[in-house]
Order: structure tokens, then sequence, then C-alpha cells
């Protein structure tokens, strides 16, 4: 049921990944999505997995939890990976049957495709997994902040996903609450066709409704009873301050790149 | 319809970092007509364990039996659980959802399959049982007072006709007076032929209504027996986050200091008369 779902999953600890800055951090995982897109070889690959890998066995995370993230789009990337050997015809035959024909340019675009998707999940992974929301979004807000000289938004955006990220839980624990109080009465949430489920849910959702306008209210007034009025003029209790190791991952990370553009150049696969 | 678990466990988010032992090795029984209680610190378990009577939780490892009936198989009708236990939860206020109290009562008894007029019927005696005014019917739920909306939520389960009423913290929120109402009102249902069992963590309500406590500290049946039993051991309660009823105290220390006061003495009106013994008499000894 709704029971065991952490969200943004983050992987509490104190590793070296931890404790960078989230600024750091976010702008990394930006590049090593840049460098999954500018390398045209496996030999880069193989470089960024290394990488990757690496980075996550340091973080003490469990692996089993860096590819967690691949389930949702496992369709996708198998989806793609048949599109490619089918549709890609290039280089020599490899095997033919029917109107079906896989030839070894096929199944090089395909497995290309579907390492570049992987990749790309287990790289951003990595990023949900060692940072906390909270300061995910103190790290977003920062990046942001230039922006917001030409009217955007940023304060408000972060203070809204934080506040958003806050109560998720809070709203998933009360769904559950009310789910069993309904299912106590007799309510059935779990058979039926789409109709009667659809209406199942009124028990279920006008309650959990209520109740979220009911904490936002709360909220609201306890926000102004502290005087909140937005982002202008507003300090920060935990100032971001980069470190001498956020120089250090982002030294790792413009070799990184160094590395897969070398590989481009000069290995073949 | 008598309740018996067996070492029961129960571990929240097993195999995550947030893993919660919430219950550890629970065994209880609940005869027919007991007035139960359940008292325990806030974290000791209480709402998980009772999550268990009805099966919203299937227990494993462990056992719970109702009536006979293992909740753990997966062949029980778990309708019919719930039609013989009913369950209010902690503020179970946060529940109501339809346009009327009526519809509102009627929903439990509905989802029973039961016919129209027998649902009526349901609805009148349960607003009746819980002492809501029958002009109420046709109102929206949320119209109510705070007290008011928690009466329409006990009378939407006693429409589902239970054997066994579990309520979680029947009494938090309300202010002395409504407190007093709504005891007294789960007195009546008891004395109506209900069995009860009431999560609480005052001593001093357990104290007042209940034939039988269970304390819970940690997830463990720490103490269990008639409240007198129970509040022997008033330091140890004390180290667990719990309190003896003031009158309990009084009844000890006078006892302490060499009245004629017996151990079993905690309630009010015992207290009280006891003490009009000794007036006279002196101490012991003495
Ligand atoms: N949905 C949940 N997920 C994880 N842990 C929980 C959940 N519900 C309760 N717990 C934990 O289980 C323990 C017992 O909780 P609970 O049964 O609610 O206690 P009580 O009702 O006595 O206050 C607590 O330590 C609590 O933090
Ligand atoms: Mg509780």
């Amino acid at each position: 049921m709704i029971k065991n779902v952490t969200i943004g999953q983050y992987f509490p600890g104190d590793s070296f990944v931890h404790r960078l800055d989230p600024r750091t951090k976010l702008l990394a995982t930006i590049a090593l999505i840049a460098v999954v897109f500018v390398s045209t070889g496996f030999a880069g690959f193989a470089m960024i997995a290394a990488f990757v890998l690496l980075t996550a066995l340091s973080t003490g995370v469990h692996l089993k939890f860096l590819f967690k993230g691949l389930k949702p789009i496992m369709f996708i990337i198998i989806f793609t990976f048949i599109l490619n050997l089918l549709f890609q015809q290039t280089g020599g035959v490899l095997l033919q049957f029917w109107i079906i024909k896989i030839t070894t340019g096929g199944l090089k675009m395909a497995s290309f495709m579907a390492a570049r998707l992987i990749l790309l999940v287990v790289a951003s992974q990595l990023l949900t997994l060692t940072t906390s929301p909270i300061s995910l979004t103190d790290g977003l807000e920062s990046l942001m902040r230039p922006a917001s000289k030409i009217g955007f938004p940023a304060h408000e955006i972060a203070m809204m996903m934080s506040i958003a990220l806050r109560f998720i839980p809070t709203l998933m624990d009360e769904a559950d609450k009310i789910m069993k109080a309904q299912k106590a009465r007799g309510a059935n949430f779990e058979t039926g066709n789409i109709i009667q489920r659809a209406r199942a849910m009124i028990p279920l959702l006008v309650p959990l409704f209520v109740g979220a306008f009911r904490r936002a209210d709360e909220l609201a007034l306890a926000m102004d009873a502290r005087c909140y009025r937005g982002g202008a003029g507003r300090t920060r209790m935990n100032q971001l301050k980069y470190g001498a190791r956020d120089l250090i991952a982002a030294l790792a990370v413009a070799a990184l790149f160094a590395l897969v553009i070398l590989a481009n150049r000069f290995c073949p696969f | 319809m008598p309740i018996e678990i067996k070492h029961l466990t129960h571990v929240y988010m097993p195999g995550s970092p947030f893993e919660a032992r919430a219950l550890n090795d629970i065994c209880l029984d609940i005869r027919d007509g007991e007035f139960i209680g359940i008292i325990g610190h806030t974290g000791s378990g209480k709402s998980t364990l009772i999550s268990y009577f009805n099966g919203l939780e299937r227990a494993k490892p462990g056992t719970v039996f109702v009536g006979g009936v293992d909740l753990g198989s997966k062949d029980t009708d778990l309708i019919a659980v719930r039609r013989t236990v009913g369950l209010v939860f902690q503020y179970p206020e946060y529940q109501l959802f339809e346009e009327t109290v009526e519809k509102d009562i009627a929903f439990g008894p509905t989802n029973l399959g039961l016919p129209p007029e027998e649902i009526e019927r349901r609805v009148v005696h349960a607003m009746q049982l819980v002492g809501l005014d029958p002009s109420r019917a046709k109102k929206s739920p949320f119209d109510l007072s705070g007290g008011q909306k928690r009466r329409v939520a006990i009378a939407g389960v006693l429409a589902m006709d239970p054997q066994i009423l579990v309520l979680d913290e029947p009494a938090a929120g309300l202010d002395p007076a409504g407190r007093h109402e709504m005891l007294e009102l789960i007195r009546d249902i008891h004395e109506s032929g209900v069995t009860i069992v009431m999560v609480s963590h005052s001593m001093d309500d357990v104290g007042k209504y209940c034939d039988r406590l269970f304390v819970l500290s940690h997830g463990e049946v720490a103490y269990q027996g008639a409240p007198a039993e129970v509040f022997v051991h008033g330091e140890a309660l004390n180290a667990i986050g719990l309190d003896v009823p003031e009158c309990a105290k009084l009844a000890k220390r006078l006892r302490d200091a060499g009245f004629d006061i017996p151990m079993d003495a905690y309630r009010l009106e015992d207290v009280a008369g006891y003490i009009i013994d000794n007036i006279g008499k002196g101490r012991r000894g003495a």
C-alpha cells in the first residue's frame, strides 16, 4: 500500500559526498548528465560508469538503492533498445528471419542508447540518495538567486518546494490513517471496476483535502505570526559555504570530462 | 468473542535505514464483556497494536485470533471481522466525509450491504447511543463542534453493530467536561453489552473505568492485571513515563504514614470512604 515510500529517497550518511555543498552536487550532477551526452562511445561510458559506481561505493549507500530508480523506466529502456535494434540498419547482418533483420550497427546503437539512459538515471539517483530534500531546495534557491534580479521568484519557488517536501510524508501518513479508518468501516479500496474504485476514493480524498487545507491554514498563520514576508532581506541560519572538498569534487568531475573527450577522440568504440 | 494475541511482533519499514520495532513479542487476551485499558507512553506501540484487532495488519510473526478465527489466515473474511470488531481511531473526526451526519454514519452499514430499513434503524440507534440530537441528522458533519464530530465518528463505527469496540485515545484533545462526557458515554456503551478496549495514556481515566489493564512500554507488555495490581508498581510506572492516579498516590502516602488503607484502594470514592473510616481511629499501633 502506501507504506515504505521514502520521498526523495534520501539515505542519511556522513560520507565525503554527503557533506558536499548541495550546490556542488547539483552542478556536478548537471555536469555528469552533460558528459553522458558528450560521450560518443562505450569507452567514455565505461569511464562514467566507473566514476559513478566508485562515488556510490564511497557514500556507503547500498548499490541496490542506486539501481532501484531504474525500475520505473525499465519499460522505456527496453522499448528504446528494441526500436533501435529493429530499425537501425547499418553494418553487417547478424541475424535475419521473416521481416526481422538485426545488424551490428543496430545492436551497437541499441546498446548505446540503453547505456545512456541507464547512466543518466543512475547519476541523478546519486544526487537524491545523498542529499536531503531540504538541503537540495536550499541549493536550488541559492543557484537560482541571480535570476531573481530579473523578477524570477527564486525564494518563493524554493519555499514552496520545501513546504511540499516537508508535507508529503505527513499527507501520506494521513492518507494511510484515513484509509485504515474507512477500511475499519468496511470500505473496500482494492476490488471492483474502475468506476467503483474511483467512487471508493471519495471517503479517502474528502478528509485528506479537508486536512490539507486545515494544515495549510495553520501553517500560514504560524508563518505570519513569526513575521514571514517572503525572500526580500531574509537571512538564513545555515549559510551555504564552498569548502576544499567542493573544489576536489569539481576537479574530479572536470577530469572525468577531459578523459571522456579524449576517449571520444582516440578510442574507436 | 474473545481476542487472543500470541507472540506478535511488528517492525515498521524493515530493511530500510528507518526500521522501527513497534511491537515485540506481545501476548494478551481479552474476554467477553470486559472493559480493557491499554496504556503506555507516546510511541509505546498502542496504536500499532490495535490495528491488528480487526485485521488491518496481518500478524507475522505471531497470531491474532478473534472469536477463534485466525486473522492472519488468507481465507478469513475480513469484512465479517470488521463487523465484529469496531475500531475508532485517534481523532476519528478527521475521517468524516459525507454531506450529512446521517449519511456518514450510514457508510459502515451500507458497506455491509444491509437493507435500507435496517441501515436507517441503525443510524437512529447509533445517534441515540452517542447522545446526538436527532435534529442533527441532516446537518453537515463539518458544521459541528469538535466533540460532536467525534460522536458522529463513533456512531459511524457503532452502526456496524460491533461486539467489541476498540477506541484509540477517545478523550484526546477534549476539554475536561467533554472528556468526562466521552468517558461516561463509553461506559454506557459498555453497559449495553459491548466489550470495550480503550487506549489511553491517562492512568486516572483507565483507573476509573477499566476492569483490566495492559501497560505497554517500548512495544512490550510491561505490566498487566486489575488496576490495583498495576498501580502497585508506582515507581516503575514513573520510570516508563506513566503516573498512577492521584487517589492511588494519596492512598499510598497515607498507608506509608501508618493509616489503615488497603492496597487495592485507588478510586476516589473508595479512598474517601477509607479516610472517613480512619478519622478518629488514629494510626495503627499509635
Ligand atoms: N507509519 C509508521 N512508520 C514508521 N514508524 C511508525 C509508523 N507508525 C508508528 N511508528 C513508530 O512505531 C512506534 C509505535 O507507534 P504507535 O503505535 O503509534 O505508538 P502509540 O500509539 O503508543 O503512540 C513509534 O516509535 C513510532 O515512531
Ligand atoms: Mg497512538
